[in-house]
């Protein structure tokens, strides 16, 4: 056993009975032990693990309750702010239904008042303060059965109906404009005058005169059976409802647009429905992909 | 002592546990690498603060590294480093009280020396070799403490006494 690897084993604290005779027999024993006892007051202060952990006790629970509660409490707060927000701003929007051709929506309004609105049209109206006010908001068609209470408006470019409650179409398109009122009484309101329909009666203004109309003796209108019903009405107001349940494009070729046609035609057949039109006014159509050209016969 | 498969400390008794077990060592290793001048208990007791308030992000087997670098950390910060001076406490506690006045003496030449020595001696050197020569702990316990191999700590102690040695008889 050499002189280092004794000394090794000593600092190890990992000598044998028999190493520690050899080790003690060292000439540099006493230096190592004088060393050694010396260096024994050198020792680290006393820490006491059980008293100062109880000293560290109280530190931590106020750092981690402050963590605990200030950083929860800040992210609950953003998040119900985000959620208030996007509540608001849902409960005060607009709801809007659209409507493409040949599609036809049945909407229900928050007071089940019924509408069905048209091919190609659009209808808007808020949600939040109904009960209050009950506007809508219409471009295109739309028949109304409308539950008993506060006044309830339809809007139109045209001019405004206001109603009770009762049941009643509004056909407002590019120069035309049409209230059919089918039960209750129903109030127009055009730029030129206020007209109150009863039922049976309607209100006809095509590119901005007031046609006096016959009584209306269906319940309902014509579209809802998915008809178009037209009583001495232009051409080019017939072509144009045309369009609005047949994805085309309909040119009139040297026939006269503001020719008067009564009669209705499907939406359910384009060939049945372009001979129900052309055939009364002695016209021809040819057919080429979407467009369609009428013509005198 | 394994610990629970646990991705944090955030638990009054197993943050009690990671005290009891770490602490003392943790101030030992500051005492004994920096001396008393910084005061290493209050030391101590921050970097278990900062775990405490750390514990969501820290593993059962990560506190003891983060314990130690955080103390260590704290100990560079609190001054800019200078030249360690050892203030140990205490002179020897000799029983026998029938001494001449010249081994008295001596002795605290002695003493003197060592101190001086030891503050020689690099902080890694020192720091192993107390924890050997005065906390009584084997070379296996110090390497896991350290986190360094048994033969570093072997090599660190071993130097550590010839160094003090040296300066010692050469003086």
């Amino acid at each position: 056993m050499n002189r280092d690897s004794l000394i090794q084993k000593w600092l190890d604290n990992n000598l044998s009975p028999e190493e520690r005779k050899a080790f003690e027999q060292l000439e540099d024993y006493n230096i190592l032990i004088q060393m050694q006892e010396t260096l024994m007051s050198f020792k680290a202060p006393e820490f006491s693990v059980d008293k100062n952990y109880e000293e560290l006790k109280p530190k931590l629970q106020i750092k981690k309750s402050q963590q605990n509660w200030l950083k929860p409490l800040l992210r609950l707060a953003a998040v119900l702010a985000i959620c208030f927000s996007v509540y608001y701003y849902t409960t005060t929007l607009d709801t809007k239904f659209d409507t493409q051709i040949a599609n036809r929506t049945d909407i229900e309004l928050p007071d089940n008042s019924e509408v069905v609105l048209n091919s190609n049209s659009s209808l808007v109206f808020n949600e939040s303060n109904w009960s209050k006010n009950r506007t809508v908001t219409l471009n295109g068609e739309a028949f109304f059965k409308v539950a008993k209470g506060e006044k309830f408006d339809v809007v139109t470019e045209s001019g405004t109906v206001s109603v009770l409650g009762t049941q009643f179409n509004v056909k407002q398109r590019i120069n035309y404009f049409e209230v059919v009122c089918y039960e209750g009484l129903v109030g127009v309101k055009t730029k030129e005058e206020y007209v109150k329909l009863h039922p049976g009666e309607s209100i006809k203004i095509i590119d901005g005169k007031l046609l006096a109309d016959e009584k209306e003796t269906a319940t309902q209108p014509s579209w809802l059976r998915g008809e178009s019903n037209f009583k001495e009405t232009p051409l080019k107001h017939v072509i144009a409802e045309l369009e609005n349940y047949y994805n085309l494009d309909i040119t009139v070729d040297d026939a006269d647009k503001m020719r008067v046609f009564t009669g209705s035609f499907t939406h359910k057949n384009l060939d049945l429905a372009l001979q129900s039109i052309t055939i009364p006014l002695n016209l021809s159509y040819s057919k080429s992909g979407t467009s369609i050209v009428l013509k005198r016969e | 002592m394994n610990q629970p498969l646990q991705d944090h400390i955030c638990n009054e008794q197993l943050f009690e546990r990671l005290y009891k077990k770490h602490s003392k060592n943790l101030h030992d290793f500051l005492y004994y690498k920096f001396g008393d001048r910084l005061n290493p208990r209050d030391k101590v007791q921050d970097a278990f603060i900062k775990l405490w308030q750390n514990c969501g992000k820290i593993a059962p087997d990560k506190a003891k590294s983060f314990l130690f670098t955080t103390a260590n950390n704290l100990m560079l910060n609190a001054a800019a480093h200078q030249k360690v001076v050892l203030k140990f406490e205490k002179l020897p506690q000799k029983t026998a009280t029938n001494q001449s006045p010249e081994f008295i003496l001596q002795e605290k030449e002695y003493h003197k020396k060592l101190q001086n020595a030891l503050a020689n001696l690099t902080e890694a050197q020192r720091v192993a070799f107390l924890m050997n020569r005065v906390e009584g702990k084997r070379f296996k316990e110090i390497a896991a403490i350290l986190d360094i191999s048994t033969k570093a700590v072997e090599k660190r102690i071993y130097g550590a006494l010839k160094k003090l040695r040296e300066d010692i008889e050469g003086l």
